[in-house]
Parts: C-alpha cells; structure tokens; sequence
C-alpha cells in the first residue's frame, strides 16, 4: 500500500521523536507525536487523492507522483478561521486580551502548584497542547500579510543555530550515564533547569513564559 | 574549564548568537530575516505551523508531564 504522506520529512521527523520519546520513557509524549503525524499523514493522502481523482486521465498529472503531490498540496495552510476573521472593536480586543492574560496566569499559577510529572500536571500540560495544536491546524487566527521570500544567507544562519543547539544537546545527552541519569559535566538543558522548576514560582514562571510563547506562535 | 563550563557556555553562545542574528535583522540593513519573520514563513504552510506548534507542545509535555 502507497502512503504519500508517510513520506513528508515533518512525518518521518515525528515518528523519529515518537519513537525515541517511547523509549525514552516518555510513553504519552510519543503517543501524541504519533497522533500528529498521523493526522498530517492521513490528510496528505488525502489531498493526494482528491488530486488524482481530479486530474484529467492521461493528461501528464495523471502519473502517479505520490511524494511530489503530498508535499505540494498540503502546502498551502487554510485559510484564516472563519469564526474569528472578523476584525474585534477596539474594547471588545482589550476585554478578550485581559480575559486570556487573566486566565493563563491562573493557568500558570494552579499547574505549576502541581508535582512535576503527576498526573494533574500532565492532563493540563496535555489538554492544553493538544487544544493550541487543534486550533492552529485550521490556519492562521489571522490573515498575515506574505513576508516573501528570506534573504538565503541569513535564514541559513538561523538554521545553523538551530541545529548547532540541537546538537550541542544530543552530545550532552549521549554523554550521560544513560538516559534517565544526568550528567554534571555534560548537562543537558533539562539538568540545567531542574534546580528551576522544582518550586512552585520556578514552574510557574516557566509555564507562564510556555504560554507566552504558544500564544505568539498561534497568532502566527 | 570544566566539562561542565563548557557545555553551560556552549549554550550561552548559542543564545548569544541568537541574540546578535535578531539585532542584526531588527537594527541593520544585513540581509538577516528576523525569527518572526522566520516563523511566520514556515508557519504559511499546513505541516510548517503544525510542526513549530508541536515543537512547542512537546517543550511542555517534556519539562512537565509524565
């Protein structure tokens, strides 16, 4: 059986994550890795096929093209939520942003109250994610004007940080005792921050700046 | 230095880096693209904001839940 959308990197990147997340003993975190890419997989064919079976037969979109086809119909993001594409007044904006401020300190307040890894933490970790990542499939929350094409050089260097940050944290890992025991010569990000979130303020604090960054993300 | 020193101003430079390419897209005319215009670049398809947001979703998930 041919799956296109199997073959997306962002697919394969999240299996790979499932898939050492699992074993990593983090079983849920991997279930939900597998669940998205799932989903991005599922809907690629789909579109996939929904291409197919328009294109006109023998014509030359005709062939099969599975991976080519999957990578480019899935591209184009929805468009803007229709429920919240209507411009809000000026107090009505206010209101609603006191309301989310309002209520993501709570948030913070009451999940970072919570053990680290308990159960409690977990469902509002999980219930929020899954909720931000659910309203950011639909599309944008707002049209965004097209910042056009980077300038090469300098998205490439954002791209090197990135990796470098990734690797410079998968050398701290592998050069851990195992993978649940850290290492003070070679601590990963998650070490560095345990002193942190081990009070009530550190987690806080850290769910809050968490949600900050989540709520940037999914007016994106 | 340490192993440790090491590693921490590893992650410092990194940061650090981070710090000077977004300076360098906001306060001059280097042909850098600032991380939010970054963002929202990738952010215009389907899989590129699915995966950033998942990327953020598994921050959470990895520093809190089970």
């Amino acid at each position: 059986m041919d799956v296109p959308g199997i073959r997306q990197p962002i697919v394969i990147v999240l299996l790979l994550i499932a898939f050492f997340s699992a074993i990593s003993g983090k079983p849920l975190d991997g279930l939900l890795m597998l669940l998205v890419a799932a989903g991005l997989a599922w809907e690629a064919a789909r579109v996939s096929s929904r291409e197919a079976a328009a294109a006109p037969p023998g014509g030359p979109g005709s062939l099969p093209q599975p991976g080519l086809s999957a990578a480019v119909s899935a591209e184009p993001a929805a468009a803007p939520s229709a429920q919240v594409s209507r411009p809000l007044r000026g107090w009505q904006t206010a209101t609603a942003t006191a309301a989310l401020v309002a209520g993501g300190v709570v948030y913070a307040v009451i999940v970072g109250s919570f053990t680290r890894f308990s159960w409690p933490a977990t469902m509002a970790v999980v219930g929020l994610a899954t909720l931000v990542v659910v309203i950011g499939w639909q599309g944008p929350l707002h049209p965004r004007p097209d910042p056009g094409p980077l300038p090469m050089p300098g998205t490439a260097l954002w791209g090197g940080v990135l990796l470098a940050g990734g690797l410079w944290e998968l050398a701290a890992l592998a050069q851990q005792p195992s993978l649940d025991d850290t290492s003070y010569a070679h601590p990963t990000l998650s070490a560095l921050t345990d002193p942190v979130l081990t009070g009530h303020f550190g987690r806080s604090l850290a769910l809050a700046v968490w949600l900050l960054i989540g709520g940037y993300l999914v007016r994106r | 230095m340490s192993g440790h020193g090491i590693t921490v101003a590893g992650y410092l430079a990194l940061v650090a880096a981070g710090v000077v390419l977004e300076v360098a897209a906001t306060r001059t005319k280097a042909p850098v693209p600032s991380l939010s215009d970054v963002l929202t670049r990738i952010m215009r398809t389907r899989t590129g904001r699915v995966g950033v947001l998942v990327a953020w979703a598994w921050l959470g998930l990895h520093f809190f839940s089970q």
